[in-house]
């Protein structure tokens, strides 16, 4: 099911919001069928920097290029075909039913005269099942819970059928089993077919679990990129977070696993 | 199992699209019989063998004026300027997600409505000439309303609250002349406060006919990215659409239609408020509400005409009977979303 995938880079970005810079020349190149995460602390660039990717904010100098192609100048529908984007915070329409909603994620592929097919409607039901929300198909998103519903989000994306997903914090305000459960499907995605997934995350020990790749950013600039294991040290995270820590490997999954010291309860 | 959810699927699909369709094809029904009644009752009440006769152009002593003359005008200006404002108040509303941002709450339609009452009472002007300074004057109050809203990054709360100012201000402008021009009687005021189809005139109808079409079908035409719109414009960027050109597009047609409209009638209270919950209550959730709000939106222009003319032992005009109807659902709506805190 693995399709040829895009080559997906930044070329030294420059890019913020109004006159303030908040990324400052970054330059990545995403690695291709795998799950990337952007780590750092709050307001160091991460969200920016994922906006820029998704053309949402338009770099003030740099490029964000796909097969060599700038996305800024690629026709906006069929950039949308190859390049998905979960937001923060989405909007519901008052009332929707969850296959009402996914279903908008084929917008790209229909036109003035063409309406929905039944390549459509198949792309929908795989993302459903995907999701693991086919039965809830037909009720209104307003009556799920957070978990559900952000997995009716990530159904919508998926039914735009991108190459590339980004997501913008998928798991935050999510209970600690959603996390979980929002990064398995997620893997399962990008396992069963090959999906480049680009994902700012809060919590360091779930993304290097579920990372294959980790960019790391402060202040604007990207300072470590890598595979966990390779990457994250106590030193990293000092420097990224300023935070004091011992790294010990996961016990599950054997991907490194930071404990915090703070100045309480701290033995030896 | 996995037969049945695909078929449970494909019912909920069917379900909701047959409740679209059927619910437009009654709509434009009962939107015909009302048009059908504005021509055949009245003082004298015709058969519609006579009506049929008349609009086929044969002379009928009395009825061909009471028909041609008076009703039908009075029929074709309301159907015409209600789809206007129903199909103006939902795509703001959709657009903006918020039901209380509708062109007659924030100041759109008073923005239209002054210019068209200085042009008329204070420069005696009259035909095409107050439709264009209705245009260009509704267009800059919106654009007023936009960069004041604006302030350090857009707010669709604050772009309410700023046009329900706005729309203060100019209607006690429009009081103001209306108060000078003193030989102007006080139905003549209302219409330019609340509305009214008294008066109107077959001339007013083809250049309202030719804005309403090419306008609505614009807006018609661009239902499924309005539907975009509404997940926000990260979404829709996301998905493709090009959200400065649409919404700029949506905004104009909208605009246009409203400043068209209101110099002929008057801005008609809570019809573009009303028309687009309305419609989306009776198509379902979901569904696009472009063609049904512009439906419901004649649907209340025409039949609050006819409850104005017929039903009270004094004649009031349209915009009495929508206002009446209006207010409670706005108080209503203002006590959901403020127990919602959001605005």
């Amino acid at each position: 099911m693995t399709k040829k995938q895009p080559l997906f880079e930044a070329r030294e970005i420059v890019a913020g919001y109004d006159k303030r810079i908040i990324i400052d020349g970054i330059d990545i190149t995403i690695p291709s069928h795998k799950i990337s995460v952007i780590i750092g602390a709050n307001a160091c660039g991460k969200s920016t920097l994922l906006k820029t990717l998704a053309r949402l904010i338009k770099p003030v100098s740099g490029k964000v290029v796909i097969d060599g192609k700038k996305i800024t100048s690629m026709p906006s529908k069929q950039l949308a075909q190859v390049l998905g984007l979960l937001p923060q915070a989405p909007v519901v329409p008052e009332g929707i039913t969850v296959w009402d909603l996914v279903s908008r994620g084929r917008y790209p592929y229909q036109s003035f005269l063409k309406s929905m097919d039944k390549t459509d409607f198949e792309a929908i039901e795989e993302a459903l099942e995907i999701m693991g929300i086919t039965e809830l198909a037909n009720r209104s998103v307003d009556e799920l819970s957070g978990g559900q519903r952000q997995r009716v989000w990530i159904a919508m994306a998926l039914a735009q059928q991108t190459d590339i997903l980004l997501l913008d914090e998928p798991t935050t305000y999510l209970d600690i089993t959603y996390q979980v459960e929002i990064l398995d499907l997620l893997t399962d995605l990008n396992r069963r077919r090959g999906t480049t997934i680009v994902m700012v995350l809060h919590d360091i020990n779930l993304s290097a679990r579920y990372a294959d790749y980790i960019f790391a950013l402060r202040k604007g600039k990207l300072i470590a990129q890598g595979a966990p294991s390779e990457i994250i040290t106590s030193e990293l995270i000092d420097t990224v977070f300023g935070l004091d820590c011992t790294v010990i490997q996961d016990p599950v999954s054997y991907s490194p696993f930071i404990v915090p010291r703070g100045r309480y309860h701290v033995h030896s | 199992m996995i037969q049945t959810t695909h078929t449970m699927i494909q019912q909920g699909y069917m379900k909701r699209k047959n409740r679209l369709i059927s619910v437009t094809i009654m709509l434009m029904a009962l939107t015909i019989c009302l048009c059908a009644t504005m021509l055949l009752y009245g003082k004298t009440n015709y058969d519609v063998h006579t009506v049929i006769r008349v609009l086929s152009g044969e002379q009928i002593q009395g009825a061909s004026f009471t028909i041609a003359t008076l009703r039908l005008p009075r029929m074709l200006c309301g159907l015409l300027a209600g789809l206007a404002f129903g199909i103006a108040g939902n795509t703001f509303q959709t657009m903006l997600r918020n039901p209380l941002a509708s062109p007659d709450i924030i100041g759109i339609s008073s923005g239209s409505s002054i210019a068209a009452v200085f042009c008329i009472l204070v420069l005696n002007m009259s035909g095409s000439g107050v439709s264009i300074a209705a245009v260009i004057s509704g267009i800059l109050v919106a654009a007023l309303i936009y960069v004041l809203s604006k302030g350090s990054g857009f707010s669709g709360g604050r772009l309410i609250l700023i046009g329900i100012g706005i729309q203060a201000m100019i209607n006690a402008l429009i009081s103001y002349l209306l108060a000078k021009a003193a030989q102007y009687d006080v139905s003549k005021a209302l219409r330019w406060l609340s509305g009214s189809l008294n008066g109107m005139r077959m001339e007013n109808v083809p250049a309202l006919c030719i804005v309403v079409v090419i306008f609505g079908m614009t807006i018609l035409c661009l239902t499924k990215q309005l539907q975009i719109l509404e997940l926000g414009d990260d979404f829709a960027t996301t998905l493709g659409i090009k959200i400065h050109v649409i919404r700029i597009l949506l905004i104009l047609s909208s605009v246009c239609l409203i400043a068209f409209a209101t110099p002929v009638t008057g801005p008609i209270a809570f019809v573009a408020f009303l028309a687009g919950p309305i419609a989306s209550r009776l198509v379902g959730p979901g569904a696009p509400t472009v063609l049904s709000a512009g439906l419901v939106g004649a649907l209340l222009v025409l039949g609050a005409d006819l409850m104005g003319q017929f039903v009270f032992s004094t004649r009031f005009p349209v915009g009495v009977v929508t206002g009446i109807l209006g207010a409670p659902y706005m108080l209503f709506l203002l006590i959901v979303i403020n127990r919602r805190g959001q605005a």
